[in-house]
């Protein structure tokens, strides 16, 4: 039987700790380097750097990851994939291209295209499909979309490694595809090995999220060790889809069955856990800690994936200011009570003006305060409209004009205006969506 | 079974994060003894109880016995997802520690 694939996670975000992929691939013995740098958040993020410079629009921090590791995974045969291509993967094996040039090296590159709907937005509505709220049902409407993205699974990603790719970077793929690819490309799974799949789908959930595999926001953190620097994690996953996630010897943190069922219920829902390649049952888990800083994970079931892929979506929903009053001392509710009469009275139109508004008043503050800061409490009002200049300038000089004029130790004040956007979860039919593989300029087609 | 006001923190380990305009709240014991003690206790009327926040709104609850483990959906407790939330933690990052904040009557033997 083939040796398990030793799958090492070196980012669980964009922004997450740089010198990541240096010290995975510095740790000890590893076989494919992999991350995850997409967020629902990290989409709009990366369209609105697109729309000031068209040549971004993909994860920065990984190209600068390439330069630091690039030649030791060259030399050791360490393959990388990464989904830090985000809205252009062309663009972002294009920039890792120019570090190899700069640094001498003649890696393969590949980048999995297919996942962005934008450009086929119109034909898809066109064709009916509805992109309906996934959680609430609503219609989408006549919103300004700026991102649509399809979430996708492995099989690009182990048809370029296949092709002999050294790189592969894509778009919008799942997290846990990060591992399914490089292991169903290894141990040379079928579409229907669904128990392995799923196994592989369990795994890469696990170590998806960088250190919070490894005792990064546990909640019994005073029994992790050396949590000042913790390690990234591993999964060696083998042949019949079971794993052991662990992490290098050297390096700090913890992984437990503590850590590891911490991490399998970040961000999920029911038992059923949906990907595009296979959904994993997780109430079919069996956890145990083989040896210190090793746990296996067997008997995780699989079940063919549904007929539709899940779509991010973002909508340019507006503009939005937050205003933060302290209020200290006594009569916390009446002095927000006035704070809040003034601030409307003097917005023209009043508080009915603003698209949405939303009040909270949160009660840090102590009784018979035993320091100044205790007996504070914070007033916040947000405004939001599609009208830049209501929530602009117009709003903030009003709250900035109440400084003297209302409750008694009146400080605190306006923020800062920002456009927000609208995550909208979708769905799309499968046979509509399919990938696009590019190795060394030829473009394959790879069924969804 | 004798039973002592504690923080729920002290059996339970937790995490959270937002999909979307939900919550999740992942919430998991140590122990077979302690999970059905959890399993038993936290309803999804005890979770409203013990959290305003999530009165207004529909909760999911699903069991994972295999995992000694609860998860709650909280719909729409975030509303139209990260970016556009007004609350000050806009991604549910500490929702499962305020949880485990919060004092319940748990058996002393577990404690």
């Amino acid at each position: 039987m083939a040796q398990p694939l030793r799958i090492a996670n070196c980012s669980g975000f964009y922004g997450d700790r740089l010198a990541a992929a240096q010290e995975m691939v510095d740790g000890g013995p590893i076989d494919v380097l992999t991350g995850d740098w997409l967020a629902e958040l990290t989409m709009l993020i990366l369209a609105k750097n697109q729309m000031r410079d068209p040549a971004s629009g993909y994860a920065r921090t990984f190209v600068t990851q390439m330069e630091h590791v690039m030649g030791t995974c060259l030399d050791r045969g360490i393959k990388v994939v990464s989904n830090a291509g985000g809205l252009s993967p062309a663009g972002c094996a294009a920039a890792v291209q120019e570090v190899a040039d700069k640094l001498g090296l003649n890696p393969s590159i590949a980048y999995v295209e297919g996942d962005d709907l934008m450009p086929r937005l119109d034909d898809l509505r066109a064709a009916g499909v509805g992109f309906e709220n996934f959680d609430t049902g609503e219609p989408l409407g006549e919103h300004q979309v700026i991102t649509a993205n399809a979430y996708i699974g492995g099989w690009g990603m182990a048809e370029a490694l296949a092709a002999g790719a050294d790189i592969v970077i894509t778009g919008r793929s799942t997290d846990a595809a990060l591992v399914v690819g490089p292991a169903a490309w290894r141990h040379g799974w079928a579409r229907d090995d669904w128990d392995r799949l799923a196994g592989a789908v369990v795994a890469g959930h696990v170590i998806e999220c960088g250190a919070q595999a490894t005792g990064g926001n546990y909640s019994f953190f005073q029994e992790v060790p050396g949590l000042e620097h913790p390690g990234f994690p591993i999964a060696e996953v083998a042949e019949d889809g079971s794993s052991i996630i662990t992490k290098h010897d050297s390096h700090g943190g913890l992984v437990s069955v503590g850590t590891v069922t911490a991490q399998l219920l970040y961000e999920i829902a029911g038992p059923e856990y949906l990907n595009p390649d296979v959904t994993a049952r997780f109430d079919t888990i069996a956890l145990a800690e083989e040896a210190p800083n090793r746990v296996r994970v067997t008997g995780v079931r699989g079940q063919p994936p549904p007929s539709t892929l899940k779509v991010s979506m973002n909508y340019l929903g507006g503009h939005r200011a937050t205003v933060t009053l302290m209020l200290t001392g006594l009569d916390i509710d009446e002095k927000a009570a006035l704070a809040e009469r003034a601030l409307w009275a003097s917005t023209p139109g009043g508080r009915e003006s603003f698209a949405d508004t939303h009040v909270q008043l949160i009660r840090s503050d102590q009784d018979d305060p035993a320091t100044n800061e205790v007996a504070v409490a914070q007033l916040r009002i947000t405004v939001k409209d599609p009208d830049e200049r209501k929530v602009g300038r117009a709003f903030s000089s009003k709250v900035t004009e109440l400084a003297l004029a209302n409750y008694p130790g009146f400080f605190g004040g306006p923020g800062g205006t920002q456009s927000y956007g609208v995550y909208w979860p979708a769905l799309v039919p499968r046979d509509l969506v399919w990938q696009e593989v590019v190795v060394g300029g030829n473009r394959t087609v790879v069924e969804s | 079974m004798t039973a002592r006001r504690a923080p729920l923190g002290l059996v339970a380990g937790a995490r959270s994060g937002d999909k979307g305009g939900n919550a999740n709240l992942g919430v998991w014991t140590r122990t077979d003894e302690a999970y059905q003690w959890l399993a038993a206790y936290l309803t999804v009327e005890r979770l409203r109880e013990l959290l305003p926040e999530a009165r207004p709104l529909e909760v999911e609850r699903y069991e994972l016995p295999n995992l000694r483990a609860l998860n709650f959906v909280l719909v729409g407790l975030l509303g139209e997802g990260v970016a556009a939330s007004t609350r000050m933690d806009a991604q549910a990052k500490g929702l499962g520690e305020y949880l485990r904040a919060k004092h319940v009557d748990i058996p002393e033997s577990l404690l």
